[in-house]
Parts: structure tokens; sequence; C-alpha cells
């Protein structure tokens, strides 16, 4: 088929799945208006079926575009989400928090199981460089670009001084977050293989460790400076090593019984991995451990310690895409919007101001590491997005100070839906450019018969 | 029991499941109706040990639906198709008709039997618990023809045949759900429409969905998202339909049923959703086991027994029937019908989404005649299976077969 011809075919496919999709969502939208809140699991359901299939069908669409699946999967979001067509209501929204519960087990499991520990090793030196100057320059300037642009950020003109530099910290602690998910949202997409996707995927794993450290230190540093009555407490610090170390050993243990479970029996690993995604997941937060770092340890134990990495990536790969669709494709429906639009003028100078740091520190410490001038120019491209990491912290953050905590919240989500959008886009591009990334998977209908 | 501790027990099911479906070793495992696992329902569940609670049972309701619905799906997929082969259309023709009279039988029993001990407080309520549990026992379930076949290595055209009617007989009771449904509109849904137009938009719908399925299957995809787009249309299906107060089970087998015909790629789709049948199927019946109620009315043992007895008269009809138009029947015997006794899932399916479209009297009696006929068949039809096969000399007499026998 010629050039021509089959840019005319995928044009004539891409009309009748928009067709389609309009079918289906005037069939919710008469839902919604005709059948109001009588049966509210039915429309979660149906819901969660229409997230699916938009989501995967406008991934389609923007792929000519060079655009991730991952953006397409937050637009479908987005333009079905309540604040826009309103075809998924905001209880369809909340009640499908299970998902995200299983995504995030997923993404955990796979982002340490795509850790090899040999180039790890390799790429220490720069990790370490990586680590320390971007934590150190988002942390610092991202705390003062929140000073210098608090005129446009309604709760932070009337504060006084010491509490105006305390939130500041706050927000430069946040800013270091990096999104576990996108990348791996990106990376289970493109099959990316290279320096760049795994220096990316390196840093954002080991990155989470040191924001929930960095985030508490702050918190519990700058109570006083908030609060004038309140004094500085070890016991935070306590309670955060409990939760690491119990995570790493728990995690270590998991790794270890997922691979000798893929060794001996190998097999209904779909089951498996959503006892692990609920089950598990409700275990580990009974006990106050931290899921992520534990599926992260975990995965990274298969990976290192055994030979069933592969195997257990591909597994994950398999489960993971219809997950990724709809976690990311809630995560746009969640977006607010008319917030996004109230707050945007702040909101796009933080994020914009966060993008140029990051860019200007991951240069930096390339040079300092003595990179690869592809790591120097592409390494920053996967440390923009943000995505629940940052909200999860936010929300801990507006709990532990009531006064200014919803606000200071709502310019976090606002924030965070710009990086959200912004980033897998320039993580893709930076992976195309760098030519890491691969062909695709098995398809269908070429794809084998299930085995008897 | 909490709902996490549930959700797990329905994983291991599940995972029990998977396992009877890809292990051969695991043949010879289990009951072809599956309805040990609604036993284990019942006593896990509020009318025993009480370790599944009625909250949590109400909790899990649209997991069931989601269950159903899919499985209905796989069935719609599959109708018309024996394995690989399609059926003949003699054998669709004879399925149908035998779904015909078995239902119209049972449900004429059923009928009479609640009106003399006065079931019900309306008309409609009777011709409710009559039709459902005539939808209900019209069915043979595919698994205990196609376990009898392999656990025996059964070759012939008698074999043949039987599991070809085996796999025709679900599309009448699925319609006759849609127009039971019908009969009592959800009041919360703000539209009218002739009561002759509720099937019809229950099966548009579904057919709508399939061709919609069955475009977006078209294109070249990842194996991912083919499993994302199906698995997506079924899931807006079930919940648009059960919103509606529509029959989550017609309208998806109408929209397997018209993804299979209208789509290139049918048969990948059935190979594709085969396999995860019976990891949906048990955790579905579970839950099912777990809602009966036996004293849901007090004319319930004479409705079930009146069901079962019409059933067994009506399927040695059809077995005439079936020797008539097929000269490999006759070898079969006079009794050959009642090789056509088992049913399973789809009936214990149809009479679940009667106890939660319509809980009281009405729903809980059709589950638990559903669930008693299949018992009835389990200990009758896989046994006279065996020797109608035997007779035929589709089942080679060996000495262990008794002993085997015994198990099925």
């Amino acid at each position: 088929m010629s050039g021509a011809a089959a840019a005319s075919k995928g044009r004539a496919t891409h009309a009748s799945h928009a067709a389609l999709l309009a079918v289906f969502g005037t069939l919710l939208f008469f839902l919604a208006r005709k059948v109001p809140e009588a049966h509210g699991a039915m429309g979660v359901i149906a819901g969660f079926g229409f997230l699916l299939v938009a989501g995967t069908l406008v991934s389609e669409m923007v792929a000519p575009l060079g655009l991730p699946h991952l953006t397409g999967y937050l637009v479908a979001g987005i333009a079905s989400g309540p604040h826009v067509l309103g075809l998924v209501d905001e209880h369809t929204v909340k009640s499908l928090s299970p998902v995200n519960t299983l995504a995030l087990c997923l993404i955990a499991l796979a982002g340490g199981a795509e850790l090899d520990l040999a180039s790890v090793r390799r790429g220490a030196r720069s990790l370490a460089w990586a680590q320390l100057v971007q934590t150190t320059a988002v942390f610092g300037a991202l705390g003062g670009t929140f000073i210098a642009s608090r005129s446009l950020i309604p709760f932070a003109r009337t504060l006084p001084v010491g509490a105006l530099i305390a939130v500041a910290l706050l927000w430069g602690s946040l800013a270091v977050s990096r999104s576990p998910s996108a990348t791996l949202g990106i990376l289970s997409q493109t099959r990316a293989t290279g320096p760049v996707a795994s220096f990316t995927l390196a840093f954002v794993m080991a990155s989470d460790v040191i924001v929930v450290v960095l985030v508490a230190t702050v918190l519990g540093s700058v109570r006083s400076l908030i609060d004038p009555a309140a004094s500085f407490s070890l016991g935070s610090f306590t309670t955060l090593g409990h939760e690491l170390f119990g995570s790493v050993a728990i995690g270590t243990t998991l790794g270890l019984v997922i691979a000798a479970y893929l060794r001996l029996v190998n097999r209904q690993m779909l089951v498996v991995l959503l006892a692990l995604g609920f089950g598990v997941s409700t275990v580990l937060e009974y006990l106050r451990f931290d899921s992520l770092l534990t599926f992260m340890v975990a995965g990274f134990i298969v990976r290192n310690m055994s030979n069933q990495g592969g195997k257990f990536v591909e597994y994950i790969e398999q489960t993971g895409t219809v997950v990724y669709v709809v976690f990311f494709a809630i995560a746009g429906a969640d977006l607010d919007v008319p917030l996004l639009r109230s707050l945007w003028p702040a909101a796009l100078i933080l994020s914009a101001a966060r993008a140029a740091v990051t860019w200007g520190a991951s240069r930096a410490a390339a040079r300092l590491a003595g990179d690869s001038p592809m790591l120097l120019r592409w390494g920053w491209s996967g440390l923009v997005s943000q995505a629940g990491l940052t909200l999860g912290l936010s929300l801990l953050i507006a709990r532990e100070f009531p006064s200014f905590g919803t606000a200071f919240r709502a310019l976090v989500i606002a924030t965070v839906a710009i990086n959200e959008m912004v980033g897998p886009v320039l993580f893709k591009f930076g992976l195309d450019r760098t030519g890491e990334t691969r062909a695709g998977s098995q398809s269908f209908p070429s794809m084998r018969p299930p085995s008897p | 029991m909490n709902a996490v501790w549930l959700l797990m027990a329905l994983l291991v099911l599940s995972y029990l499941g998977s396992f009877l479906v890809a292990g051969r070793s695991a043949r010879g495992v289990g009951l072809p109706s599956g309805v040990e696992y609604a036993a284990l329902g019942f006593v896990l569940g509020p009318r025993a040990l009480d370790l599944v609670g009625s909250e949590t049972l109400a909790a899990f309701e649209p997991v069931v639906q989601v269950a159903l619905g899919w499985l209905a799906f796989a069935l719609g997929l599959d109708f018309g198709f024996a394995g690989e082969r399609r059926v003949r259309g003699e054998s669709l023709a004879l399925g149908t008709l035998g779904a015909l009279v078995t239902g119209g039988a049972v449900a004429a029993a059923t009928w009479i039997t609640a009106r003399r001990f006065h079931f019900g407080a309306t008309g409609t309520e009777r011709v409710l618990l009559a039709g459902g549990i005539g939808a209900a026992c019209a069915e043979t379930t595919r698994y205990a023809v196609r376990w009898v076949v392999e656990r025996h290595g059964a070759r012939g055209p008698l074999a043949d045949r039987l599991n070809e009617l085996a796999h025709a007989d679900d599309l009448l009771p699925l319609f006759a759900v849609a127009v039971l449904f019908a009969l009592e509109p959800t009041r919360s849904v703000a539209v009218q429409a002739p009561l002759r137009d509720w099937p019809a938009l229950t099966v548009g719908m579904g057919a709508l969905l399939g061709a919609g399925a069955a475009l977006l299957m078209r294109s070249e995809l990842r194996t991912e998202d083919a499993w994302g787009l199906l698995f997506g249309v079924a899931l807006i299906g079930i919940g648009a339909s059960a919103r509606l107060g529509l029959s989550t089970l017609t309208v998806s087998f109408f929209a397997g049923l018209a993804a299979s015909v209208l789509s290139r790629h049918g048969r990948e789709l059935r190979a594709m959703v085969a396999p995860t049948e019976r990891p949906v199927l048990l955790p579905a019946l579970l839950l099912a086991g777990a809602r009966l109620d036996f004293r849901a009315s007090d004319a319930l043992p004479w409705i079930a027994a009146a069901a079962i007895v019409a059933r067994i008269v009506a399927k040695v009809v059809i077995g005439w029937a079936v020797a008539a138009a097929a000269p490999p029947a006759r070898k079969g015997g006079v009794l050959v019908g009642l090789s056509l006794l088992s049913s399973g899932a789809l009936s214990m399916s149809i009479g679940l989404v009667f106890a939660l479209r319509f809980p009281g009297a009405v729903g809980d009696t059709v589950l638990v005649v559903a669930v008693l006929s299949a018992t009835v068949g389990e200990f009758v039809g896989p046994v006279r299976l065996r020797r109608t096969l035997r007779m035929a000399g589709e089942i080679e007499a060996a000495p262990g077969s008794a002993a085997s026998g015994a198990r099925t």
C-alpha cells in the first residue's frame, strides 16, 4: 500500500473511531440525563468502560502527531470528565480509586523490575550527581520562585515573612518530586531502551525515596515558622525510618516469593498481580508501610536476585496496559479545570520555572559526572512530569496546615496538571530524538492463540 | 468477612478456575455445572455460616453484574460454534426448539403451581416467576457435553450432534429474559416506552455495541489495546443496561454475537475470550450461592418440584425430536433426551440476574430453582450422556470406565 493510501486509510479509521466514540458518548450522556443517580455503581461500570475505550482510541488518534499514548489517555479523561462533557461524573471518578491502587502497584513493580543492578552501578556516578544537583537546585530555585511570584498567589499575599518562607520551602520540596507513573507509562508504550531511558527510570525511582525524606524533613522544620507555638520533633523521623526500612524488608521478602512463584509455577500471573495490587496493598496500608517503595523493591529483587525479571516485566506489561489507560484517564477526569483556569498564571510560572531549572540542573549534573552528550542533551526530558506522588504529598501538607492547606493544594493541583500534560510529551520527544524507542508488541489479530 | 477478604477469596477461586480451564492435568476435578461452588457460597453466605454477610454481598453486586455480563458476552461470541466448527443449521433449529419446548413446559408448570399455591400478589409477579424459571431451565450447559466427551474420549456423530445442541440453545432464554424485564421497567428511568419496545431496545443496544466492537477490531491493534477495547465495550453495555433496568445478560450476549458475526476476526476473538470464562464463572457462582434463600416462599418446594419434573419430561420429548431428525441419536435409546439434562452457568446466571433485578420472593425463588435444577441435572445428565454415547458405540467400554464415570 502506498504512503498516501495508508494515510487515507489511517484517516478513515480514525474517523470511524471518532464516530463510534461519539455514539458511546451519546449513550452515556443520555444515561446521565435520564437515569440520574439511581444506580450509582452501574454508572461507575459504564464510566470505567467508556474511559477504557475513549483512552485507547484517543491515544491512537494522537499518535500520528508524535504525542505519547499517555497524553491521549489524559485528554480522553479530561474531555469526558465532570468539568467538560460530564459523561463521567465525580462519583465515578472517586469510585474508581481502587484502579489507582492497582496501577501504582504495577507501576512500582515494573519500575523496580526494570532497574538492572549492573546498569545502576555503571550509572551510579551520573545518578548521584543528578540527584544532588537536581534536588538542591529545584528545591532552592522553586522556593525562590514561589516567593517571587507571591503577588499572583492569593493565599501567599497575606502571609507574614516567616510563614511565606516556610510555605516556599514546602513548595520547593514538592517540586523535587517526579512521576514514576508517567515515566513507566511512556516506557511501557515506547519500549525504549538506552541510556536516557535507564537513567530516567533509575533517577525517578530513587527520587521517590529522596522526596519522601525531604518532605518529612521540611515538614518537621518549618512547623515552628508557621505556628510559633509548635516545637521541633524527631518523632516523625522515627516513624519515617520505620516506614522506609519496613518497606524495604517486606519488599525484599515479597520479591523472593514472586521469584519463587515464577520459577516453580509461572501461571495465572494476572490473578497473582490482582491479588498483589488489591490484597497486599491493603495489608501494607494497614501496617503503614509505603506500598510504592515495597513493590519497587520487590520488582528490583525479582530482576536482580533471580533470572525471572524479563518474564515478570512482560507479565506486568500485559496486565498493566489496560490498567494504565484507566489510571491516566481517571487522572485526566479528576483534573480540576475550573481551578486551573483561575490559577493558571501562577501555575504556569511555577511549572515553567521548574522545567527550566530541571533542564539547567540536568546539564550541570551531566557535565560534573562526565556523561555522554546524549544524556547531557536529553537527560532532563523525563524529569518534568509530576502526578500522583506529588498530589499525595500535597494532601499530607494540606492536612498538617489547615490554615492555608486547601489553597496550597489547589495550586499544587494546577501545577501538576500542567506538568502532567507537558512532561510525558517532552519525555517521548526526548526518547524519539535519541532513537531509544523501538517497535511495538504483539498485535491483534496476529497474536498467538492462548495456550490450552 | 470484609470486602477485601471476599475479593481475595474470589481471586483464589478465579485462580482455581483458570487452572481448570488450562490444565489438562486438572481434568476430572469439579462438576460440569459448577454447582459445588454455589453450594460453597451458600455455606459461607448469610443464611448458613454468615462469613459473607448481606452487606458484603450488596457491595459486590456490581462485580456480579460485570461477571455475568462478561460471561454472556463470551457466550454470545461463541454462539453457533462448537469449538472451532460452526454449528449446523439443523442443530441450531433443534437447539432453539428444545429451549422453547423445555422453557415453555417449565414455565407452564411453574405458573400452574404458583397459582395453585397463591404465589405473588399480582399476575405480573406470577408471570415473572414462571417466565424466569422457564428461561433459567431451558438450556443445556455446554460444559457437560464437552466434559464427558473429553473425559471419555467420545468421538462420533451423536457426540457431535449433542455438543452442537448444547451450543445452540442459549438465544431464546436470553431473549425471554429481556421480555420479562420489560414487564416491570425500572421506576428511576425517565423514559416512557411501550412494553414491546424494551426487548427491541435491549437487543438493539447489544447489537450496536457488538457492531462497534467489530468495527474497532478491524484495525491492527496491540493485543493489550484489543483487550482494552473489548472489555471497555462490554463494560459500557453492562453498566448502561443495568442502569436502564434492561437485562445485562441479553445486552452482553447480543453484543458478543454481533461482534462474532460482524468481525473478520471472530475466531481470534473467541480464542481470546474463551479462557476467561471459567475464571469469571466460579466467583460468580460462589456469590450466587451466597444469595440462596430456601425460605424465599412457602410454595418454593412445590414450584421447584413442578419445574424440575416438567424439565425432565420436556427433555425426554426433545430427545425424541432429536432422534427423529438425526438418525445417530436413535442409537442412544428412548431416553436420549436426558443426556441434555445438565444445566449450569447460564441457568444460574439467569437465576442470579432475576435475584438482583427482582429482590424478594420472585427473584429468590427463580435463583433457588435454577440451582436445584442444575443440581438434579448434574446427577442425571452426565451419567445418562455417558450411557447414551456408550450405546451408540462412541465411547469404548473400558475396565476402568465405571470408576471414572462415578466421578462425573
